[in-house]
């Protein structure tokens, strides 16, 4: 029998702030009955002193917090995964790894792949402890995204249209290693679906581009091949028998729903009535998160999976099916097992909690954010952060256990514990 | 099946997709954004089209018309290669 690997611990961080998409439409005049479709409540907005590096550490301390000294050394890799990059050649898991303390005998590195970014991390740390090379050791792996509409061009607005509502931040940490308690992997148990298309992309430190048709249509050809790949390696694979939950990446909720009806045509001809409930049966419950913090980039799929494991009762072993998408393009369908310990773990974290306890902007105050002035842009030397631009967005009830960015002095990030 | 039998398919779908649209006039000319049909809907209308002509291509081979009429074009050119 193959090895247990995978998630030990999990935890998803959506910032301090968050806007109401609903509102956001009203206010920029578009139309609702599209903006349903979206299904998206919330987006959290990333403040001008919060970046990826606070976003991932945020994530992560929670679950270092948690380790004894013993299970602490034994992290021996952090790999960040983001498309938020704050530099070209120093990696963001350099200050992950220094604002948690972690151990120095540790592979800090980081991947980019868009959204695919995170399942490459997990797949990275999951075959690192595969491989036996280090029996007992621990992976850290952060998906952290977060999008700065702040930096858009002048009278970008209506560009933006539907994915400025879209467009969220967050960050997802998990701890891998053989103690799977949150997800074991399905090991040898993938498929992929890539090619080169221009769906998506971030041509410049500081703006992204797009085709919402093509992009769409890249997700569902690779859903559809990454799945077949999968039922090609999986003996008796079947995607409606074989997962009791499924978990996708998710740029909005209506492209899961458009990727599932897509799948289950093509595999069964399933009527509308039979894909209507097994979507509400089987992928509504991985949107719980993802609908009050948007499209989290390369954490999608893990809001995802922490949002069914928040909301489903789990009372027995359960395979559950993962879909991770990130243009350009790759993608994976890949699978694991969840106990009922599983769902025990992840809401010990409290994200409901937390997302809760944002400070929800009004629009003056965003759009106070939207005129970009306090925001540090890729490449900057010397700036002091504004920590007042949004007063009510400043915690009261710090307690030292989060992260903001302070200064950067020369080029260098400098962040302080609130 | 020539273009203009595909275009009546398309024309079709998107009725059934949209119900909004069963009564308005719809030509090989009119782009289906201008229409009022979203991403989500186009794909499903494309993806219902290529089921009911039966020809198998990945979708984003058919990202590119701009109108009703192209797309047909596009879709009878690929049934025939």
């Amino acid at each position: 029998m193959t090895r247990a690997v995978g998630i030990e611990a999990m935890n998803v961080y959506g910032g301090m702030a968050c806007l109401d998409v609903k509102e956001l439409c009203l206010h920029r005049g578009l139309d609702m009955p599209r903006f349903e479709n979206l299904l998206v409540q919330e987006k959290t907005v990333a403040l001008p002193y919060e970046d990826p590096v606070t976003f991932a550490v945020n994530a992560a301390r929670p679950l270092i917090d948690a380790l004894a000294p013993e299970e602490r050394a034994r992290i021996e890799m952090v790999v960040t995964c983001t498309e938020s990059g704050i530099d070209f050649g120093k990696s963001l898991s350099t200050y992950v790894h220094a604002h948690l303390d972690l151990p120095s005998n540790c592979r800090l590195f980081e991947i980019k792949q868009a959204c695919y970014s995170g399942t490459a991390g997990l797949q990275m740390a999951v075959n690192f402890l595969l491989a036996q090379t280090s029996p007992g050791a621990k992976a850290l792996v952060v998906a952290t995204d977060i999008s700065r509409f702040a930096l858009a061009d002048a009278g970008a607005v209506e560009e933006w249209a539907y994915s400025e509502p879209s467009s969220g931040a967050g960050a997802v940490a998990m701890l891998v290693s053989d103690t799977p308690h949150v997800l074991r992997i399905d090991a040898g148990a993938y498929g992929n679906h890539a090619f080169e298309v221009m769906d998506t992309c971030r041509p410049g430190p500081d703006t992204e581009a797009g085709d919402a048709d093509l992009s769409l249509m890249a997700y569902l050809d690779c859903c559809e091949g990454a799945f077949r790949d999968y039922s090609r390696r999986v003996e008796n694979a079947d995607f409606r028998e074989s997962f009791g939950q499924l978990c996708f990446h998710t740029p909005f909720g209506g492209m899961v729903k458009g990727a599932h009806r897509h799948l289950m045509r093509r595999l069964y001809k399933a009527p509308p009535k039979e894909i209507e409930a097994d979507f509400q049966s089987r992928l509504a419950p991985s949107l719980a998160f993802g609908k009050r913090v948007g499209n989290t980039a390369g954490g999608s799929v893990f809001v995802a999976l922490a949002g069914m494991l928040e909301t489903v009762d789990i009372d027995a072993p359960m395979r559950i099916g993962m879909f991770s998408y990130g243009s350009g393009c790759c993608s994976e369908f890949y699978s694991g097992v969840v106990t009922p310990e599983s769902g025990e773990r992840l809401r010990a974290m409290r994200i409901p909690q937390a997302l809760d306890r944002r400070h929800r902007l009004t629009i003056a105050e965003y759009e106070t954010l939207l005129r970009g002035e306090s925001v540090v842009r890729f490449g900057t030397k010397d700036a002091e952060l504004n920590h007042q631009i949004v007063p009510d967005a400043w915690p009261v009830d710090a307690a030292g256990d989060r992260l903001v960015l302070d200064a950067v002095v020369g080029y260098h990030r400098k962040y302080i514990w609130i | 099946m020539d273009s203009d039998r595909i275009a009546e398919i398309i024309i079709a779908e998107i009725r059934s997709t949209v119900p909004e649209l069963e009564a308005q006039p719809i030509a090989r000319a009119d782009s289906m954004a201008d229409l009022g049909v979203d991403s989500i809907e186009r794909s499903e209308i494309i993806l219902a089209t290529l089921e009911a002509i039966g020809l198998k291509v990945p979708m984003v081979q058919l990202h590119g018309p701009r109108n009703i009429g192209e797309l047909a074009d596009l879709l009878h050119a690929k049934s025939k290669a």
